[in-house]
């Protein structure tokens, strides 16, 4: 792990060999209660990897071990070739958290504001880059409206731009499809895949199995175990299932005989 | 640690509180409320017994002068009595070993037998009216009896001398000592208790207000989640407890103004000392405030549990911290618990300043218990913001 403190920013993640997000054996112990049991994951740089699963799964433990705001109880994570945490890590790093945290007493615009500012945007090119942001997701008409005003699905999307106004590298986006109406949703994945395009690599937890075909990979996660991993179409035929649910229910029912047999 | 971060979220603070009208409004008019309230309640009542240090005469013939006076005290339960030199007059009522000293000249027997009228001098400590007042009270009354004992005296005396020597004459008689108009070492005889109480204002609102702003600030931010997002930014803890100490000091400062100038100028209390030293204390205890708000806020599920700290960290401090009864005339066993508080501290520093026209050095003491809170409640905020994500 010494080695890799040393090495520069510039190269952060982008060796080949090193997966942008490597869990090795990963267990997080809240109480008497196993959240993370066992887990191993490598995501590489430029997937939209889909992690999914039911309430209580791991995934919003998993997200903030990620975003360097927990510790595991045991193994190892590296994000961008780092151990956690790291202000490096957490500089190109966009974090959605699964409730809309947003200053209520604050406008749309002085929340991306202050965003921006801890992520070291200042002047000009803040301002740029709000405008853009709140262009994106379709805020603009109320950029200078006070959120405590704004509907459930308009602090979705302004949750979201805070998340990604800064231009991270790695997006956590920690279910940000609840309670967004289906229309939303659509456009929601939309801009998803084009801030792939762009290069932003994107992990994305849900429990909308319909939303998983869209991602690049999937991992389905099960009493904090990772029942199986793979992009959309391998997981269907390992099932042999035609759709996500059959296949998620497979997978599920295959780990619980794998526990009873253990 | 990042200047610019940290303005980040010390704009953000600004921000969201000027926002809150009430809020802003609060901060600004209840300690105005509150000053004015109790400058017009306030009765000059005193509490615990005054001691009265007195300057014997030491002259020759001081002897059945000093009997006499200790004849004249016995029987007075209003002052506690205790004997010094003349040089040390100062140093004892500075130290409030003494309310007052009344001082006698040292050749009282001579100048009365040469038929002079002695002067008696009183000093006063003066920074409690009420206390001052009762002094004056008492010692003019005292001198009142002496006088009178002494007449007596010597026209028996006389008498007994037979008629080689005129008997003094009534007017005389009444008037063989004379009391000078008392000097006092700090305020003067118009100070009322207001003077006394106006800067200890300063420091209760300042501690106390930005404790409640920070702490049900800190809250939201944990149940609004924002804090999740915060940390996870490259913002670091330190950074993080740095910009809310700059947001809330400043409206701290702005309010110790307002109570400032509502002192000065609207109650006409009397005030001297150097206003950069009351704004050091407020920024000191300011920083405390805010960290022990960062540091209660996270034993509070909701606001109705902050506002249950309330009777503990503002009640017990009002109570103990010698703002109406000095912390030396609480019992005993409480006052270590005074001494814990930093609302104590900033107390004697601002009544120093502010009546005493005490410097830096005379409040360093002070200044330094003070620093030693601060440097502690950073310590325990910056624990639980640690512990806030574990």
């Amino acid at each position: 792990m010494a080695e890799d403190s040393r090495k520069a920013p510039a190269s952060l993640g982008e060796i080949e060999s090193e997966p942008l997000v490597l869990c090795e054996d990963l267990v997080k112990v809240f109480g008497k209660r196993r959240v993370l049991d066992g887990l191993n994951l490598k995501i590489g740089a430029g997937e939209t990897f889909g992690l999914v699963g039911p309430n209580g799964s791991g995934k919003t433990t998993l997200m903030r071990i990620l975003a360097g705001l927990v510790r595991p109880t045991a193994g190892h994570v590296r994000v961008l070739g780092r151990r956690l945490p790291d202000p490096l890590v957490a500089a190109s790093l966009g974090y959605m958290t699964q409730l809309s945290a947003l200053y209520l007493d604050l406008t749309a615009r002085e929340n991306l504001r202050f965003f921006c500012s801890i992520y070291g945007l200042r002047g000009q090119e803040r301002e740029r880059r709000i405008t853009e942001i709140l262009a994106r997701v379709e805020l603009s008409a109320e950029a200078d409206r006070v959120v405590a005003t704004f509907s459930g699905g308009m602090r979705q999307r302004l949750s979201l731009a805070c998340a990604l106004v800064h231009r991270p590298r790695l997006a956590l986006l920690d279910e940000p499809t609840v309670g967004v109406d289906p229309e939303l949703r659509r456009a929601f994945w939309d801009y998803f895949a084009q801030l792939n395009r762009e290069g932003t690599t994107i992990i994305v937890s849900t429990h909308h199995l319909d939303e998983a075909a869209r991602c690049s990979r999937l991992g389905l996660l099960r009493f904090g175990k990772l029942l199986a991993c793979g992009t959309p179409q391998e997981l269907l035929a390992g099932a042999g299932a035609s759709d996500m649910e059959t296949a998620f229910l497979y997978y599920a029912a295959r780990g619980r005989q794998e526990e009873v047999t253990a | 640690m990042n200047a610019a971060r940290v303005l980040a979220l010390t704009s953000r603070i600004i921000r969201q509180i000027g926002r809150d009208r009430r809020t802003l409004a609060l901060v600004f008019l209840v300690p105005l409320l509150v000053m004015s309230v109790l400058y017009v309640v306030l009765t000059e009542s005193s509490g615990g017994v005054p001691t009265l240090a007195l300057v014997r005469p030491t002259g020759a013939g001081s002897n059945a002068l000093n009997g006499l006076i200790d004849r004249l005290l016995t029987p007075t339960s209003r002052l506690k009595i205790m004997t010094i030199a003349a040089n040390e007059v100062e140093g004892v009522l500075n130290k409030g070993e003494a309310d007052a000293a009344l001082i006698f000249p040292a050749d009282l027997a001579t100048q009365l037998e040469r038929g002079e009228h002695p002067k008696l001098q009183l000093v006063l400590e003066g920074s409690d009216p009420a206390v001052a007042a009762t002094m004056r009270e008492s010692v003019t009354a005292l001198v009142r009896q002496l006088d009178v004992a002494l007449a007596q005296a010597q026209s028996r005396a006389s008498q007994s001398q037979g008629a080689g020597q005129t008997p003094p004459s009534a007017a005389q008689a009444t008037s063989l000592l004379t009391l000078a108009e008392p000097r006092y070492l700090h305020g003067g005889p118009d100070y009322t208790a207001n003077d006394a109480l106006a800067p200890v204002f300063i420091g209760v609102f300042s501690f106390f207000f930005v404790f409640l702003l920070t702490s049900v600030a800190f809250l939201r931010e944990r149940s609004q989640g924002t804090i999740e997002r915060v940390l996870a930014s490259p913002l670091s803890r330190a950074e993080l407890v740095m910009g809310y100490v700059c947001g809330f000091t400043l409206f701290a400062l702005v309010q110790a103004i307002v109570v400032l100038l509502f002192v000065i100028f609207i109650l006409r209390v009397h005030y001297q000392g150097n206003l950069g030293l009351v704004f050091l204390v407020a920024i000191l205890l300011t920083v405390s405030g805010v960290n022990l708000g960062i540091f209660l806020s996270t034993f509070a599920q909701n606001e109705f549990q902050i506002i249950q700290f309330i009777p503990l960290v503002f009640g017990l401090q009002v109570l103990l911290s010698g703002i109406f009864w000095p912390v030396g005339q609480l019992p005993v066993w409480l006052q270590p618990i005074s001494y814990l508080l930093p609302l104590t501290y900033a107390n004697e520093a601002l009544r120093a300043v502010m009546l005493k026209g005490g410097d830096f050095g005379q409040i360093a003491p002070q200044l330094a218990a003070l620093l030693v809170f601060m440097v502690l409640m950073i310590g325990l905020s910056a624990l639980t913001v640690r512990r806030q994500v574990a």
